[in-house]
């Protein structure tokens, strides 16, 4: 499959600071990508140079094949979802929709139908006379994604797309842009510094810090196979042991436990060892003793609706945090003896960077 | 005293500020409108024991004061044109861009506010007269369009920053050129600060006697330099009717705005129109 968006060595700097660090990548056609970190990793700014906001100091930017580095925006066939909408707040619904089909020469006989089409696309036809500012949040969201996709885009950018949303109204709408993306077949970028967001969005996922792509992969290769400490913790939350791997598949924490791990290569060096919440269980005390089986002592239990999140703390006041599905009958109560279990393939190894 | 107490006392001092403010602003324009329709032919006591129009038929009659006002007029309207398009001009390219010098600049664009009008009328004098300009009403215009600049920069930058920059890459983005994004999407949004400043400079160029004075000619005079010359020759009630004129130009306009762009976004902060 052809490349769709390519960046070469992008490089890009605001006064000292490096936004963008030689950052190369390809997205194919058809391919929704999502660049995931936190604020100020240069996600962004990556944007904007693909926009066409910004102009990089070095690299190629490439669109459909053709060198775009230096184009102005109205000469790329980008669209663009804006995080707060920025939809024209003096036109209507419609006039928003139609301004980019006037703009980049649709036969004018043929926009109110376009206009239409695209209204229907994301489902509020009723609309079209209203102005922005009589829509609620999620419904502007939509008209400004029938705004970035009416002119039928080379590649779409969605810049947090969500985030101005409340939290049900995001799920929602979430699985609505999915699917209107899926329909109109179109490439698409999605900054996010949600994980959620990158893993449901995202076929593919570009983790970001300090202007650099540092881990890209599946959201399911990424979540299970952090390669740092930096990837694993902004994938989700986890519970952390520091040690050295005593064996090829047994690990000493620093406190002195031995954990059973999956066959890994022992170099002698330090490692952090990864265990995310999902995979603890929390069982009754009593049973007998195992490999990767830990007496402690229920300390909080907070129910979250579909799970219940245990904090258990360990002989040696390590705590831990195991998230259980809402199912048990009889939830562990807080202060009771529990015993917490997990598997040795859900131990992740993640070597220490040098210091 | 109990802090409930404190609150009250707090409470009644600040209506009987405002109600004293607000005496100030008006208890002087009630004396002169109705000073205005004294009968008597001499400054007397209050209330008039008669009413009549004299003194607007006497203020008609001068042809000092008609023609005043037709320059008074006619400069208001030049001169607010005029200042709008450049001040305008000069505050979109002071927003658009961080360039060296730009405090400065718009520093220099702002200072008719704060050079002393006594000053600006009489350097302006010497300035034109020296490049040889000697004709009364392009010597005004120049003065009216410096002192009315500020006014239409100021109120021009404010329904800028007001807007929402992502607007024009959002039209930009959407294939409209910058030419285009700033036609179908700036300006509609900055239109009440445009429409605000020119009225704000017409009503500076109406008002303004201090840097008039220094550049009128013998047969080119303002309105209000007409009234202070008349005072100064004889004092009579014939500069309260025209007050009072004044007066009903402003409040038509002011019923105008009010009606064209809302009065409470022109004074208020709601520069930017949604």
């Amino acid at each position: 499959m052809a490349n769709r968006v390519e960046l070469q060595a992008v490089t890009k700097r605001f006064g000292n600071v490096v936004a963008v660090d030689g950052v190369s990548f390809a997205i194919a056609d058809g391919e929704t990508v999502a660049l995931l970190g936190p604020s100020g990793c240069g996600k962004t700014t990556i944007l904007r140079l693909i926009a066409g906001f910004e102009s990089p100091e070095a690299g190629a930017l490439r669109i459909a094949g053709e060198d775009m580095t230096r184009r102005r925006p109205y000469e790329r066939n980008v669209g663009l979802l804006f995080q707060h909408y920025a939809l024209f707040p003096h036109m209507t619904v419609a006039e928003n929709v139609a301004y980019g089909l006037r703009h980049r020469g649709f036969p004018k006989a043929d926009i109110p139908a376009r206009v239409a089409e695209m209204l229907a696309l994301v489902k509020l036809p009723a609309l079209a006379a209203r102005h922005p500012g009589q829509l609620s949040g999620g419904q502007q969201q939509r008209v400004a994604l029938a705004r970035a996709l009416a002119t039928r885009p080379g590649v779409v950018l969605l810049d947090e797309p969500l985030s101005a949303l409340d939290a049900k109204l995001r799920q929602e709408l979430r699985a609505e842009v999915k699917d209107v993306l899926a329909a109109v077949g179109s490439t698409a970028i999605v900054v996010t510094h949600d994980q959620e967001e990158a893993m449901s969005l995202g076929e593919r996922v570009f983790i970001m810090s300090h202007g650099r792509i540092v881990q890209q992969g599946t959201p399911d290769d990424i979540y299970a196979k952090p390669e740092t400490r930096f990837v694993a913790e902004f994938m989700g939350r986890s519970n952390w042991f520091s040690g050295t791997l005593a064996a090829a598949t047994q690990f000493r924490t620093d406190d002195g436990l031995l954990l059973d791990v999956a066959p890994h290569a022992t170099d002698g060096a330090g490692h952090s060892l990864c265990l995310r919440p999902e995979s603890i269980d929390v069982l009754p005390d009593g049973a007998e003793p195992g490999p990767n089986r830990l007496q402690g002592r229920v300390v909080e239990v907070v129910l979250l609706g579909a799970a219940r999140q245990i904090t258990v703390e360990l002989a040696g006041g390590r705590r831990l945090l195991a998230l259980q599905a809402n199912r048990a009958a009889a939830p562990p109560a807080r202060g009771e003896p529990v015993a917490v279990t997990f598997a040795a393939s859900a131990c992740i190894l993640i070597p220490d960077e040098p210091a | 005293m109990s802090a409930r107490l404190g609150d009250n006392v707090a409470r009644v001092a600040v209506a009987a500020l405002i109600v004293l403010a607000l005496a100030f602003l008006i208890v002087p324009l009630l004396v002169t409108t109705l000073m205005a329709f004294d009968a008597r032919s001499y400054l007397g006591p209050l209330p008039p024991p008669a009413l009549s129009l004299r003194w607007f038929v006497n203020c008609f009659s001068q042809d000092t004061f008609a023609a005043g006002l037709r320059v008074s007029i006619a400069l208001a309207v030049l001169a607010a044109a005029i200042s709008s398009f450049a001040g305008a001009g000069a505050a979109v390219a002071l927003d658009g861009a961080a360039f060296p010098g730009r405090g400065l600049l718009l520093g220099l664009f702002l200072s008719p506010l704060v050079v002393p009008a006594v000053v600006t009328g009489f350097a302006l004098l010497l300035a034109l007269s020296q490049v040889g300009i000697s004709n009364g009403f392009i010597r005004l215009l120049f003065g009216h369009v410096i002192i009315t600049l500020p006014y239409t920069v100021r109120a021009t930058l404010a329904s800028l920053a007001g807007r929402d920059k992502r607007l024009v890459e959002a039209a930009l983005v959407l294939g409209a050129t910058e030419a285009q994004a700033f036609r179908t999407v700036t300006l509609p949004l900055i239109r009440t600060g445009l429409v605000t400043g020119a009225i704000f400079a017409f009503a500076v160029s109406l008002d303004d006697v201090a840097v008039s004075t220094f550049l009128t000619d013998p047969t080119t005079y303002t309105l209000p330099v007409a009234l202070v010359s008349a005072m100064r020759a004889n004092f009579d009630l014939t500069i309260a009717a025209a007050a009072v004129l004044l007066m009903a130009l402003t409040a038509l306009l002011i019923f105008v705005l009010d009606r064209a762009v809302g009065f409470d976004r022109l004074i208020g902060q709601g520069m930017f129109r949604t």
